[in-house]
């Protein structure tokens, strides 16, 4: 069952700096009555990769259709990147650099 | 104060209350160790959660709770309950029907096991039939994988009193304590929230929608309607909050007063979820039922995991149950989200923005928790939050979330005093 979904990097004050600081706070999306979140879109393929790399995250095909509970590490790394490439379209990238 | 429970039979406490007659009765007795999920299981049978078994199912009923979701007397039943166990074992220590084994837990002694019956039967069936699928990622095909090859059926009592440890002593509460609890909060009417969460808002809502529906014509100056939360103790993995932050952390809700005092009360039960999805559904209305529950709230996606179920699978099996066979309404209720144009947390079955709405879940939750942000008041009350963090001071090694170290340190949920 191949559906594509989201995932979100919440948005701290340390974050929202170094946004902040390259010109990119506007990309994050405000969500739930003030709060910011980048979402990066995977692919349905990315989406079952993701959950191959790391078995203790969730795909919460239920309700928010995003994958959640990804190891701390996972999501910095993905804050990074974003930070590094200055775009969200860096799922494939992680993937490859984490396989 | 009538006791009666699921079947319409009476509830009765299968429990050896006086340490010398304990001591007695399991004096020369073969014994057999056995692992947290039939330890609880016990304890559950002993104090009649699962009225009206008094004990493992043998294989009629076993047989017939695959094939027809009822017990071999025609009471609707949709779990097996087995004591499973290795031939090998049963071999070695000699275990014949018609004799008292003593079941050890934690290297004390538990329960007595009356041997009605010895039996095989098949897991893969087992799970088939219960969870509709045989696939291995399904967590309750893990489960009824990893059974041992061989069964026993027969009737528990329990020979010790488990002492349940802070903070879930004050939560714990029999089926017939709870009776009484409700009795003295003049409580005609309980709906049941079934939940492994720490509250969200939308949680909070589900519970105030429930109540609604359960209190229904009933007059509203004095209320006679309550939300019982029974939060599922079971086993953990890494990642899942911790045990003592969700009972703490729906008691928060509580004593920050956004539930009133007479018509909220939090307790726990022991069950190691199958995610059977709607089996499950309905074994947990009969546990509910047998705790004295009127009313069970149902949400989307109700004992569920990844996509073997429809969300609403759980709330059309009871459409299917016939007439009388259970004593308890299910409340269907759909998600809760919060919609940006109306500026709250409000329900999908009457909210009109579904374009704008933001849909929130625990999961989510607990992923802005592990990003170090601090959810928004409105959808996760600052009280809670407070809590979870204090629990995860006190009891998770300073995580809210289960790690391998607070796995394999926590301290016990109950333990069993020394005979």
């Amino acid at each position: 069952m191949a559906e594509a979904c989201l995932v979100n990097l919440w948005v701290n004050e340390d974050r929202y700096d170094r946004l902040n600081k390259l010109g990119m706070a506007g990309v994050a999306r405000d969500m739930l009555a003030g709060m910011k979140v980048l979402q990066l879109q995977c692919s349905a393929e990315q989406k079952d990769k993701m959950l191959e790399l790391y078995p203790v995250a969730k795909w919460d095909s239920a309700t928010t259709g995003s994958i959640e509970l990804l190891p701390a590490e996972a999501k910095d790394k993905l804050f990074d990147l974003v930070v590094k490439r200055k775009k969200l379209d860096i799922v494939e990238e992680f993937l490859k650099c984490a396989a | 104060m009538e006791y009666i429970g699921h079947g319409g039979k009476e509830i009765v406490e299968r429990v050896i209350a006086s340490p010398a007659e304990a001591k007695e009765r399991i004096k020369g007795l073969k014994s057999v160790a056995v692992s947290g999920r039939i330890a609880r299981e016990c304890i559950d049978i002993a104090y009649g959660f699962f009225t009206p078994l008094e004990g493992f199912m043998g294989r009629d009923d076993v047989g017939e709770v695959c094939k027809t979701m009822a017990l071999s007397d025609g009471t609707l039943w949709s779990m097996p309950i087995v004591f499973d166990i290795a031939a090998r074992e049963i071999k070695e220590k000699d275990i014949k029907v018609g004799e008292t084994i003593l079941l050890l837990y934690q290297g004390g002694p538990l329960a007595i096991l009356e041997v009605g019956g010895i039996f095989d039967y098949d897991r893969t069936e087992m799970a088939r039939s219960v969870l509709g699928t045989n696939d291995v990622k399904h967590p309750g095909v893990k489960m009824f994988n990893g059974l041992e090859d061989s069964f026993i059926g027969g009737k528990i009592t329990l020979v010790n009193t488990p002492r349940f440890n802070p903070p879930f002593d004050r939560f714990w509460y029999t089926p017939r304590q709870m009776r009484e609890k409700f009795a003295e909060k003049g409580w005609s009417r309980v709906v049941a929230h079934q939940t492994r969460n720490v509250p969200h808002s939308g949680h909070e809502w589900l519970m105030k929608g429930a109540w609604f529906s359960a209190n229904g014509e009933l007059p509203v100056e004095k209320l006679q309607t309550g939300i019982l939360v029974s939060c599922i103790i079971g086993p953990k993995r890494v990642g899942d909050y911790i045990d003592e932050a969700i009972a703490l952390g729906q008691q928060a809700l509580h004593e920050a007063e956004y539930f009133r005092d007479d018509v909220h009360m939090v307790s726990i039960a022991l069950w190691d979820m199958r995610y059977a999805g709607p089996k499950e559904a309905v074994f947990h209305a009969i546990l509910r039922e047998n705790m004295g529950c009127t009313h069970h709230m149902f949400g989307r996606d109700h004992a569920g995991v990844g996509t073997y179920y429809d969300p609403y699978d759980a709330h059309r099996i009871f459409d299917r149950i016939p007439e009388g066979s259970l004593n308890i309404k299910p409340v269907r209720i759909l998600a809760w989200w919060y919609c940006p144009v109306c500026g709250e947390v409000t329900y999908s079955g009457l909210c009109g923005h579904s374009k704008e709405k933001q849909d929130f879940s625990g999961s989510m939750i607990r992923s802005m928790v592990q990003d170090k942000v601090k959810p928004t008041k409105l959808i996760f009350r600052p009280e809670v939050f407070d809590t979870l963090m204090e629990s995860a001071d006190e009891y998770g090694f300073g995580s809210p979330f289960c790690t391998e170290e607070y796995l394999s340190k926590r301290q016990p949920v109950f333990e069993l005093p020394l005979l």
